[in-house]
């Protein structure tokens, strides 16, 4: 009796000290986090519940705040413009990395110089390419208008900036040149892991090139496109840096985007409790979209993958 | 040889304390940190230099580049780093003020011999609630700069600027037929800074406003501002407007005239200093911001000198001021890219300079500045309720509706400004 006793307990004990060893290999890891993200939202948080001025004396106003941001009109209308934005650049993110991640996927000749080509706007800054693009759709100084009217083109310089639909789409297209590459990556490392015979199988069977896409590689692909997908939606969410440097929110305010609200109310407005507080609604809502992705991308039962 | 080692020895003795003394001596004397936006980067450093070289106290000098210098300085005021003083945008000192941040230097400002002196927009800038909490520091006023060479070429008499709305159309027009890259006029279209600081002139000139005198009403709604506008539309509709002048948010605002084929454009003090240095070919002539039937007006802008609330370095800052206020400290400041700040003695700050530094100091002195804490959320912010007008306004189809919603934008910021 006594020995059976005696053996969980041993068995325990060892347990517990892998544990706490574990516990000391994370440790780096979780005091990271600790010090550079639970304890910046916590502060956010405790921001968000004052009348928090960049200069001056902060007071406690409880959820005014957020009461205030209900009625924030202007910031619903950056968050609906910045949804549409989303929308928009991450099909136009997919619909052509998709195209080139299976272009690149197999070896063929200058593969790898296709690849670094594509990939290569990726390791630019978003803040240096918004610059480069900044002066690439200047009017007067630019390549895309002169470059237009001296070829016969266009009868004069057209400002592209100036009106909504060329400046919002002239930013699309910035957004696609500078991310489609990354995602691509993404996508061709979820394409590389189909094994082959699968679809060799299909191909006996008797199913087309449409039908194998649809049928074999996309579903095997749920993992991949679910982080590419993410890791897009969560990064055109926070948009701000082309909005900032390119448009300056303009023309006439229309491409205010949630993000570039908050600075302005932090740092233009010197509110930064209520700047807090337009974060913590972000994160939420930041937060609710990516589980409802992961939860639209989850396995269906009875697949194994 | 043991006798020489003695007397090294004695000697490096002397050495450490007159090291020693000489170490107490300076640390008697304070250091005070002071703040300039990048602006200032010119006169700044030139002014500080010529002060620690005069004096014991020293001050160490900081330049912030301009769109941070605001959270910058919010940022370390709530760290308890701030500095002692800093030159400040004018328009700002009224928030700075009444958020509680800075001195109240209102006793000590009386007691300035040369009180009355000091330019008076900028006074009325750094006074909140009957304190004074800011001095001048630097100063730039809106003018008129027209290009002579490009005069003479339309056969217009290349010495006589524009001196009202109409002339100023009727010469671009002209300049603007030379043809080929030659505009007529120049203006920043979607910065609200710019046009702050050069287009309400025009409004000012011609008995209107866009602003109460205490900015707590918002008055848009006026004949002088409609005219102002149809003046740059009918401009913008001739084409003697470059295109790119649509979203300028002011990084042309003087880069396009100095190029060099612009007729007409608004502009600043600051952009004698430039032109004489950065661009000698160009041949220009400065005049006032006419009315819509003559007179003029300007806009006085610059630095106010504040200082941090609760410093303990407060005598040497006013040492300083003190001392930029000399005739020295202005000469300095006037040969550097600011005007002088006291009119008693700006004459003769300015006596071996460029003569059009003159019409700029006279702009200066009667000059005028709007009044209000939200000045940045009003007229600043990119996407403050100004600059989305003025874009409106100026390229856009529906003016009427523009102004109203600028106007009724405007009131409900000020209407909710938390320190009125």
């Amino acid at each position: 009796m006594a020995s059976i006793a005696i053996a969980p307990a041993r068995a325990r004990a060892r347990t517990s000290l892998r544990q706490w060893v574990g516990l000391l290999y994370v440790l780096p890891a979780v005091a990271l986090v600790t010090v550079f993200f639970v304890i910046p939202l916590g502060m956010t948080a405790w921001m968000s519940l004052h009348n928090w001025p960049l200069m001056g004396e902060h007071s406690f106003i409880g959820l005014d705040n957020y009461v205030a941001i209900l009625r924030d009109t202007r910031f619903w209308n950056a968050l609906k413009f910045t949804f549409y934005y989303t929308v928009v650049v991450t099909i136009a993110i997919f619909a052509v990395a998709f195209p080139l991640a299976i272009f690149i996927e197999r070896p063929r000749p200058l593969t790898n110089l296709y690849r670094t080509a594509f990939f290569m706007p990726a390791v630019v800054g978003f803040a240096s390419a918004s610059l480069l693009w900044s002066w690439l759709l200047n009017v007067d100084s630019g390549l895309f208008s002169p470059a237009a009217y001296d070829l016969g083109l266009t009868e004069k310089k057209i400002n592209l900036l100036a009106t909504f639909q060329p400046a919002f789409w002239s930013i699309i297209a910035m957004v696609v040149w500078k991310v489609a590459g990354f995602t691509m990556i993404i996508l061709m490392t979820g394409l590389q892991s189909i094994p082959q015979d699968l679809q060799e199988a299909a191909v006996i069977d008797g199913a087309g090139p449409f039908a194998r896409f649809r049928m074999i590689t996309l579903p095997l692909m749920r993992r991949t496109l679910a982080l590419a997908l993410i890791l897009s939606v969560a990064g055109s969410i926070l948009a701000f840096d082309q909005f900032y440097i390119i448009l300056r929110g303009g023309p006439r305010n229309q491409t205010l985007t949630a993000v570039y609200w908050i600075f302005n109310q932090s740092f233009v407005s010197f509110k930064l409790g209520y700047g807090a507080a337009l974060s913590m609604v972000l994160l939420v809502i930041l937060v609710a979209l990516s589980l409802i992705q992961l939860w639209l991308l989850r396995k269906p039962a009875g697949l194994d993958d | 040889m043991r006798r020489n080692k003695v007397k090294t020895m004695i000697a490096k003795l002397a050495l450490a304390a007159a090291v020693i003394s000489g170490g107490l001596q300076a640390a008697s004397a304070e250091t005070a940190n002071i703040w300039v936006r990048a602006d200032g980067s010119n006169f700044m450093p030139r002014i500080v230099d010529a002060f620690n070289k005069a004096h014991k106290d020293q001050i160490k000098l900081d330049i912030i580049p301009n769109a941070e210098i605001i959270p910058k300085y919010g940022a370390a005021a709530a760290g308890g780093t701030a500095p002692d003083a800093l030159s400040l945008d004018l328009i700002y000192t009224p928030s700075f003020a009444a958020a509680g941040q800075l001195e109240d230097i209102t006793d000590w400002a009386k007691s300035l011999p040369y009180f009355a002196s000091l330019s008076p927009a900028h006074v009325k800038t750094g006074t909140y609630k009957d304190r004074i909490y800011g001095l001048p520091f630097s100063a730039d006023a809106s003018v008129l700069i027209w290009n002579k060479k490009l005069f003479k070429q339309a056969g217009l008499d290349p010495e006589k600027g524009p001196t009202n709305w109409a002339e100023i159309e009727a010469d671009a027009e002209k300049v603007n037929a030379l043809g080929g890259d030659i505009k007529g006029f120049y203006f920043s279209g979607n910065c609200g800074g710019c046009n702050i600081f050069t287009f309400t002139p025009l409004i000012w000139a011609s008995g209107g406003d866009i602003l109460s005198e205490d900015g707590s009403k918002a008055t848009l709604d006026s004949p002088q501002l409609r005219g102002a506008i149809d003046l740059y539309r009918s401009m913008v509709k001739k084409g003697l407007v470059p295109e790119g002048a649509q979203t300028d948010t002011g990084s042309n605002f003087f880069a396009a005239f100095a190029a060099g084929n612009i007729g007409i454009s608004p502009s600043g003090a600051f952009a004698i200093g430039a032109l004489n240095t950065q661009y000698p070919n160009v041949d220009y002539g400065i005049t006032f911001l006419p009315g819509k039937d003559g007179g003029w007006s300007s806009f006085a802008g610059g630095d106010n000198f504040v200082v941090t609330k609760g410093t303990k370095k407060i005598e040497v800052v006013k040492e300083f001021l003190d001392f930029a206020y000399s005739l020295e400290g202005q000469t300095i400041l006037a040969k550097y890219g600011s005007l002088p700040v006291r009119n008693d003695i700006a004459k003769e700050a300015l006596k071996d300079l460029d003569p059009r530094y003159q019409v700029a100091a006279e702009a200066m002195a009667k000059g005028k500045t709007p009044y209000s804490v939200v000045f940045n959320d009003l007229i600043n912010s990119a996407n403050g309720p100004w600059t989305q007008m003025i874009n409106e306004v100026f390229f856009g189809d529906d003016v009427d509706g523009a102004i109203k919603n600028a106007q009724d934008t405007m009131q409900s910021i000020i209407d909710q400004a938390p320190n009125k």
